[in-house]
C-alpha cells in the first residue's frame, strides 16, 4: 500500500510529458483577519495548496519563514500532495472549496473552467512591482491562451535567465573507457558504438563478470528519457516532449515520424543484433539498472544524470581508483556529423508551473495576496529565499555573500535537516524569482549555484578526463546556444495540453503504440525491423492521432501568436 | 448433502434446516407485525446498520449519473450536458477495452481457481502440524509477505528471473533443462502465470487465516471419534476437516466470482514492462488511463458502472447455482 | 486425495507427519525471504544498497535508514490518531458485522433476504470518488476523526464470514436458551459471541490491518488537519521525499542530483515498510491463540 499511489501517477504524468499532474485542496479554513485592509502587515493566514509533495515543511518555523512572517505578516498554512496524486483537484473543484493560493501544476486548465482563478494582470500592473521587473518582457508568456489572455498563474518552477552550467544528458561512457582507447573523439554514433566495440573486445569482463557494453534504462516512463527522447536529440530537435515542430509551419507531429528517427532505432537494433546492447534493457527494473551501473560493468548508457546519479554516487564512493573511474563522461552524439545537440538551445523564458490566487479570497485578501507574492519576488525575499538569514546562514565579506564552510558543510551532507530548520530553498518554488546564474545589484548571484561551485564538485577523474578533452565542464563539450537559434513557442513540453478529450485519448493512444513498438522493433532480427516500425508507423497514422496532432499544431500557433515571438 | 463422517456428528448441524422448517410453518399462521414485535431485538440490532449502509454505500450512487452525461465538476447538477448511453458505445466500440477485459478476466479466474486452492491445502496441512510452536512459527511467517508491498515483491521476482544472474535460470541450466536462459519477463505469454504464482506466494498465508479459523470451528470430539473408528490422518482431513469448513469456503468462492471484474492494477502494472503490454493491461488501470487521468469523470464512471453490473449478475448467477445445488449461498 | 487402502494408520500417519514437516519448511523460507530481504536492505547503507546483491543479510550495516524517518515531525502524534483508528475502527466493525451476522443466521428473522441482498451488493458498488466526498462534506466528517471510522462500519464481508461461521454452530443451542426465555440479544451476547471467537479474531486482524495500513483517506479528507493525519500518511510523506525523480517538472538537473543523492528511496521504502509492520507482528500472537488451536465444543454443547 505505501507505495501505491508513488509509483503509478508520477510515471502516468511524466509519461504525457504535459503534466496531467493534479492537486487539490479543502476546506479553507482559517483566514485570520478577512476584513483587514489591504495595505497593512498585520498578522494574516493564507491557505495554501502545492500539487508537489514537501515533507519538510513544518509550518514557517524556520528562519526564513519566520522572517517572511514578521516582514509581510503572512502565515501559510500549506498542504502539500503525495505523488503527483490527481484527485484531490477534481474533489476541490466538485464541492467549491479552494484554497487561498495554489500551485495546481498541470490542473491550471481544469480550475480555469471552473472559474476558480483570479486574473492577476491588474493586480500585478497595480501593486507588484517586483513581479512586473521580474517578468518584464516576458510578461507575454504568463498569459493563459489566445482566446483568454488574463494571467492566472505566475510561473515559479522555473527561475527567470535560468542557465544551466553543466550538462547532464546526451550520450555517457565511461571514463575509464576513454582513458584506455586515448581519449578518442566521440561525436557521431559511430564514434560512440566503435568506442564500446573497441574496450569491448579488449575487456569481455569486468571484476569477473560479464561486460554489459550498453544498457538502457526502460522501466515504465523511464523509457522515454533513456530510449525515445535521444532520438530526437540524435538527430538534432531540441526537447519538445513527443513532438516535432516545424520551425517554419507551426505544424507538429509525432517526432517518431521523421525518417531520420527511424535510422536512430535501426541502430539501437544493430547494436542489439550484434549482441551490444543489454538484453534486459527492457525487461529490468529501475534498481536492477542502477544495481549494473554501480557494478562498474555497464561501458556506455543513454540517459540524464538525475536518473542514475545514484548509481555514480557508489561508484564514486569506491575505494578503488578503477572503479572511480567507471563513472560517465557526457557527449553530444548524433546520428552523423551533419546533426547538432540541441540541448542547449534558448528557448526563452518557458513559462510553466507555478502559483495563482484562487476566487476564495475577496478583493482586499488578493491585494495583500499579491502584495505577499511580491514581496518574495523583491532582491530582499529572494535573497532571504536562497541563502538565508545574513550573519547565520551567510556573510557578506567585501560585498561578497559568502556561506560559511561549516554551513556549507551541514547544507551538504545533512540536506534534509539544514532546509527544514533554516528553510532556505523552502520558498522558492512558490515565488517567482531569477534563475542560476542571474546576478543581482550588489554584482552577486541571487542563487547559490554557480560555474566554480559546478566545477570544484567534479571528482578528479573527471577534471582529468576533461582536461584532455580542453574542456572546464561537460557542457564546453556540447554546441553553444548561439549556435542553435531561439524557439518562438519555447519548449512545447511546458505548454498547457490542450484538455479536449478528442487530444487527450490520441495522445494517450499514441504512447501505448510507441511503447510496445519501439522495444519490439529494437529486439527484432535486423531484416524485421522495417516492417514493425513501418507498422508502427502506420497505427500512428490513424485519423484520431493525427486530429491530435492537428489540435496541437493549433495550440503551438496559437501560441507564437499570443507571445508575438512568430516571423 | 450433508456428509457424515464415520463415527461422528457432522459440523453443520443437522439440526439446522429441520429447524428452519418448522420455525417458518410455526410464523406463517401469525401476523407479520406479531413477529416483527417478536423480533424486535433482531429489528435493534440490524436496522442501524442497513440505515448505514443505505448513507454510505447507496446515497453516492447518484454519482452514477455521471456516465449520462458529458460531466464537468464545476457545473451543478442541473447544468449538466445530458447524453445518454454516449459513453458507453464508446467504451463498448474501443479495442483496448477488449483486450483489457480479456487480461482481467484471465488473470482473476486463474487467480481463483489457484489462489482458491492453495490456501485450503496450506491451511489443512497447516492444521495437521503437531508441534504447537512450529505450527505458530510457520503461520505467522506465511503471512508476512502480505505486508511486504507490490513493488518490493515485483523486484524481487523480477530479480529471481533475470537472465543474468537470477536464481530460476541458473537453476534450470545447471539442471541441464534449458540451454539458454529464459526471458520471463519478456514472454507476454508467461506473463499471467508469473503474476498468478507470485501473488500466490504474497497471499497464501494471508488468505489462510479465514480457513483456519473455520477449521477451529470444527468440533474435536468429531476426530477423537474418528481415531477411534481407525481413520488415518487423510482420512480425518477428506472427511472431517474438509466439509468442516465447507460453508467458509462456499460462501468465500461466492464473492470471490463476484470480484472477477475487481482485481485491481497495482502487481499487473509493477511485474509488467513495456513488452507484455498486451498481457499486462487489465480494466482497472484502463480506466485511471483513459478516464480519471484525463479527467473523463463520465467514460471513468460508465467503466465502473459496467463492472458493477456484470458483478451483481455474476454474483447473483453464482450464488443461485451454489443454493440448488449445495443449499450454500451468501443471500 | 483418494483415501489410502493398504497403509498401517500409524506408519502411515508417521510418513504423512515427515512430509508435511519438510512441505511447510518450504513455504517458511520461501515466504520468509522477502521481508527478511526487506529488513536487510532497510539495515544496509542506502549508497551500498544501489549496487544491488542484498539478500538476506546487510552488507554495510547501519541504522541510518531509521534515522533518516524519525527526523520528521507528525510521527508520533501520527502513530497516535493510528493506534486510535485502529481500536476504534476494530471495535465498531466487530460490533456491527457481529450483529448483523447473527440477525441473518437466523433463518426466522423476517428481513432476512432482504438485509442480505441489501448488504451484499454494497461490495460491488461504488458510487465513485467525487460523491462520496460531497457526501462527507454535507456530513460534517471531513477534517475530523471519524471519516477513518464511520464509512467503513458496515462491511458485507466481514458479516458474511461470520455468519457462515455460526451457521455451523448447532442451532439447539438457542433453542434451548429461548426456551429459558432469554431474548435474542442475550442469545447473542452471551452464548453465541463467545464460541465465534476464532472468527472474530480473523475479523478483528483484517479491520486492525484495514484500519492501520490506509493512508489515502488521511490524505483526501484531512490533509490540511495535521491534528488527525495518520502514522501511514506522515511515512508517505517521508517517502515521497526521496522520489521527487519522477513526479516534478525536470528543471533544474543540478537540484534532481542533489535531492537523489541524499538517501535512495529504496532504503527508506524497506525502513517504512519494517516500521509500519513491527506493530503487528507484535499484536498478532495474541489473536493468533484464537484461531490456530481447535477447539472443543463439547464443553459448551451440555
Amino acid at each position: 500500500m505505501v507505495s501505491k499511489k508513488a509509483k503509478w501517477i508520477a510515471p502516468v504524468a511524466l509519461a504525457s510529458l504535459v503534466g496531467l499532474t493534479a492537486c487539490g485542496g479543502g476546506a479553507s479554513d482559517s483566514k485570520g483577519s478577512g476584513g483587514a485592509a489591504a495595505d497593512d502587515t498585520g498578522p494574516v493566514t493564507f491557505s495554501l495548496f502545492s500539487a508537489d509533495s514537501n515533507p519538510n515543511w513544518n509550518g514557517m518555523k524556520d528562519d526564513v519563514g519566520k522572517v517572511i512572517t514578521e516582514k509581510t505578516g503572512v502565515t501559510l498554512n500549506a498542504e502539500y500532495a503525495i505523488g503527483g496524486d490527481t484527485q484531490k483537484v477534481s474533489l476541490m473543484i466538485a464541492s467549491g472549496e479552494y484554497p487561498d493560493l495554489i500551485m495546481p501544476k498541470g490542473d491550471t486548465s481544469k480550475l480555469v473552467e471552473a472559474g476558480a482563478l483570479v486574473d492577476l494582470t491588474d493586480l500585478i500592473d497595480k501593486y507588484a512591482p517586483n513581479i512586473k521587473a521580474l517578468y518584464a518582457n516576458d510578461m507575454n508568456r504568463l498569459k493563459y491562451s489566445k482566446d483568454d489572455q488574463s494571467i492566472y498563474i505566475l510561473p515559479t518552477y522555473t527561475g527567470v535567465g535560468q542557465t544551466s552550467f553543466d550538462a547532464g544528458g546526451g550520450f555517457e561512457l565511461q571514463l575509464e573507457v576513454l582513458k584506455e582507447l586515448g581519449y578518442p573523439e566521440i561525436r557521431t554514433l559511430d564514434d560512440y558504438e566503435k568506442a564500446l566495440k573497441d574496450y569491448y573486445a579488449k575487456n569481455p569482463t569486468i571484476n569477473g563478470q560479464p561486460t554489459i557494453p550498453l544498457s538502457l534504462n526502460a522501466d515504465d516512463w523511464h523509457i522515454m528519457i533513456g530510449v525515445t527522447n535521444p532520438a530526437f536529440l540524435a538527430t538534432g530537435l531540441p526537447d519538445n516532449g513527443e513532438f516535432y515542430i516545424n520551425p517554419e509551419t507551426y505544424e507538429a507531429k509525432l517526432h517518431y515520424k521523421r525518417p531520420e528517427e527511424k535510422e536512430y532505432f535501426r541502430w539501437l537494433n544493430k547494436m542489439n543484433s550484434e549482441g551490444l546492447l543489454d538484453k534486459e534493457t527492457f525487461t529490468q527494473k529501475r534498481d536492477q539498472y542502477l544495481a549494473k551501473i554501480s557494478s562498474g560493468r555497464v561501458l556506455g548508457t543513454i540517459n540524464q544524470e538525475w536518473d542514475y546519479s545514484e548509481a555514480e554516487n557508489a561508484l564514486k564512493g569506491s575505494s578503488d581508483p578503477t572503479m572511480q573511474n567507471r563513472i560517465y563522461g557526457h557527449f553530444p552524439v548524433t546520428l552523423s556529423d551533419q546533426y547538432k545537440d540541441h540541448s542547449f538551445m534558448d528557448v526563452g523564458f518557458p513559462g510553466g508551473y507555478g502559483i495563482g490566487i484562487t476566487t476564495n479570497l475577496d478583493e482586499n485578501q488578493r491585494i495583500r495576496a499579491i502584495k505577499f507574492l511580491d514581496w518574495l519576488a523583491s532582491d530582499e525575499g529572494q535573497v532571504l529565499n536562497n541563502w538565508g538569514v545574513e550573519g547565520k546562514q551567510y556573510n557578506v565579506e567585501n560585498g561578497k555573500r559568502v556561506i560559511p564552510k561549516d554551513i556549507q558543510d551541514r547544507k551538504t551532507n545533512d540536506n534534509a535537516t539544514f532546509t527544514k530548520e533554516t528553510g532556505i530553498g523552502q520558498y522558492t518554488l512558490m515565488s517567482p524569482h531569477y534563475g542560476d546564474g542571474m546576478k543581482d545589484k550588489t554584482d552577486n548571484y541571487y542563487t547559490t549555484n554557480f560555474p566554480e561551485q559546478i566545477q570544484s564538485a567534479y571528482t578528479q577523474p573527471e577534471k582529468d578526463a576533461l582536461k584532455k578533452y580542453n574542456a572546464t565542464t561537460w557542457k564546453d563539450l556540447f554546441p553553444k546556444a548561439d549556435e542553435l537559434g531561439t524557439s518562438a513557442w519555447g519548449a512545447a513540453y511546458n505548454l498547457p495540453a490542450p484538455n479536449d478529450p478528442s487530444y487527450t485519448v490520441a495522445f494517450q493512444k499514441a504512447q501505448d503504440v510507441v511503447r510496445k513498438r519501439i522495444p519490439e522493433a529494437i529486439l527484432a532480427t535486423p531484416d524485421k525491423f522495417d516492417a514493425i516500425y513501418d507498422g508502427m508507423l502506420q497505427e500512428l497514422n490513424s485519423a484520431d492521432i493525427v486530429e491530435m496532432e492537428n489540435i496541437f499544431s493549433q495550440q503551438i500557433k496559437n501560441t507564437v501568436e499570443l507571445w508575438g515571438t512568430g516571423k | 448433502m450433508e456428509t457424515l463422517t464415520p463415527g461422528g456428528t457432522s459440523n453443520k448441524s443437522p439440526g439446522a434446516p429441520a429447524a428452519e422448517a418448522d420455525v417458518g410453518k410455526r410464523f406463517k399462521k401469525q401476523s407479520f407485525w406479531r413477529t416483527a414485535l417478536q423480533q424486535k431485538y433482531l429489528y435493534f440490532m440490524s436496522l442501524p446498520f442497513i440505515i448505514w449502509a443505505f448513507v454510505f454505500s447507496y446515497l453516492p450512487l447518484w454519482g452514477w449519473t455521471m456516465a449520462f452525461q458529458d460531466f464537468k465538476p464545476a457545473k451543478p447538477f442541473l447544468d449538466q450536458k445530458w447524453v445518454g448511453f454516449k459513453h458507453f458505445v464508446e467504451l463498448f466500440s474501443d479495442d483496448r477495452f477488449y483486450l483489457a477485459l480479456r487480461n482481467t478476466l484471465a488473470m482473476s479466474v486463474m487467480s481463483l481457481v489457484v489462489g482458491f486452492i492453495v490456501p485450503i491445502i496450506f491451511a489443512v496441512l497447516l492444521n495437521e502440524l503437531r508441534g504447537m510452536m512450529f505450527k505458530r512459527f510457520v503461520q505467522t511467517v506465511s503471512y508476512l509477505p502480505h505486508f511486504v508491498s507490490w513493488v518490493v515483491v515485483a523486484g524481487i521476482v523480477t530479480k529471481m528471473l533475470s537472465t543474468q544472474g537470477g536464481a530460476i535460470n541458473d537453476l534450470l541450466v545447471g539442471l541441464h533443462i534449458i540451454n539458454e536462459p529464459i526471458q520471463f519477463m519478456a514472454k507476454g505469454n508467461w506473463f499471467w502465470y508469473i503474476v498468478t504464482a507470485s501473488d500466490v506466494w504474497k497471499e497464501m498465508g494471508w488468505n489462510t487465516i479465514i480457513y483456519l479459523a473455520a477449521i477451529t470451528g470444527i468440533d474435536q470430539e468429531q476426530y477423537e471419534a474418528a481415531r477411534v473408528d481407525g481413520a488415518n490422518r487423510y482420512r480425518q482431513m477428506w472427511h472431517i476437516t474438509l466439509p468442516g469448513i465447507r460453508t467458509t469456503i462456499s460462501v468465500l468462492f461466492i464473492m470471490a466470482i463476484g470480484h472477477l471484474m475487481q482485481i485491481g492494477f497495482e502487481k499487473q502494472f509493477l511485474l509488467g514492462n513495456n513488452l507484455v503490454q498486451e498481457y499486462s493491461q487489465v480494466l482497472e488501470l484502463y480506466a485511471l488511463q483513459y478516464g480519471l487521468q484525463m479527467n473523463r469523470f463520465s467514460y471513468g464512471t460508465a467503466i465502473s458502472i459496467f463492472n458493477s453490473v456484470v458483478s451483481v449478475i455474476l454474483l447473483f448467477t453464482v450464488n443461485g447455482i451454489f443454493k440448488r445445488v449445495s443449499k450454500e449461498s451468501i443471500m | 486425495m483418494a483415501a489410502p487402502k493398504a497403509f498401517n494408520a500409524t506408519r502411515g500417519d508417521k510418513v504423512f507427519d515427515v512430509v508435511n514437516i519438510v512441505i511447510m519448511s518450504l513455504v517458511l523460507i520461501v515466504t520468509l525471504y522477502p521481508f527478511l530481504n526487506v529488513l536487510a536492505i532497510s539495515l544496509n547503507e542506502s549508497a551500498d544498497t544501489v549496487k544491488g546483491g542484498i539478500t538476506i543479510v546487510p552488507r554495510v550495516f547501519t541504522f541510518e535508514n531509521y534515522q533518516q524517518i524519525f527526523q520528521y515531525e507528525g510521527l508520533v502524534r501520527g502513530l497516535w490518531v493510528s493506534i486510535l483508528r485502529t481500536v476504534v475502527g476494530t471495535l465498531f466493525g466487530l460490533a456491527s458485522a457481529s450483529m448483523l451476522a447473527y440477525v441473518l443466521s437466523r433463518p426466522d428473522f423476517q428481513a432476512r433476504k432482504f438485509t442480505s441482498i441489501f448488504l451484499v451488493v454494497t461490495m460491488y458498488v461504488s458510487g465513485g470518488m467525487i460523491p462520496i466526498y460531497i457526501l462527507f462534506r454535507d456530513l460534517d466528517l471531513l477534517g475530523t476523526f471519524w471519516v477513518y471510522v464511520l464509512p467503513g462500519v458496515v462491511s458485507a464481508f466481514n458479516v458474511i464470514v461470520i455468519r457462515s461461521f455460526m451457521d455451523g454452530l448447532p442451532y439447539a443451542l438457542q433453542e434451548s436458551a429461548k426456551l429459558d426465555g432469554a431474548n435474542d440479544f442475550t442469545i447473542f451476547w452471551r452464548i453465541i459471541l463467545p464460541l465465534c471467537k476464532p472468527v472474530l479474531a480473523t475479523i478483528a486482524l483484517f479491520l486492525a490491518v484495514g484500519q492501520w495500513n490506509s493512508w489515502f483517506d488521511s490524505y483526501l479528507y484531512n490533509g490540511r488537519h495535521p491534528e488527525w493525519t495518520t502514522l501511514q500518511f506522515e511515512l508517505m510523506k517521508v517517502l515521497q521525499s526521496t522520489q521527487q525523480g519522477g513526479s516534478g517538472q525536470m528543471i533544474n538537473a543540478n537540484d534532481m542530483a542533489q535531492k537523489m543523492a541524499q538517501i535512495s528511496p529504496e532504503s527508506i521504502k524497506m525502513a517504512i515498510t519494517i516500521v509500519v509492520t513491527v506493530p503487528i507482528l507484535i499484536v498478532y500472537p495474541f489473536l493468533q491463540k484464537y484461531f490456530v488451536s481447535g477447539m472443543t465444543l463439547g464443553a459448551v454443547k451440555s
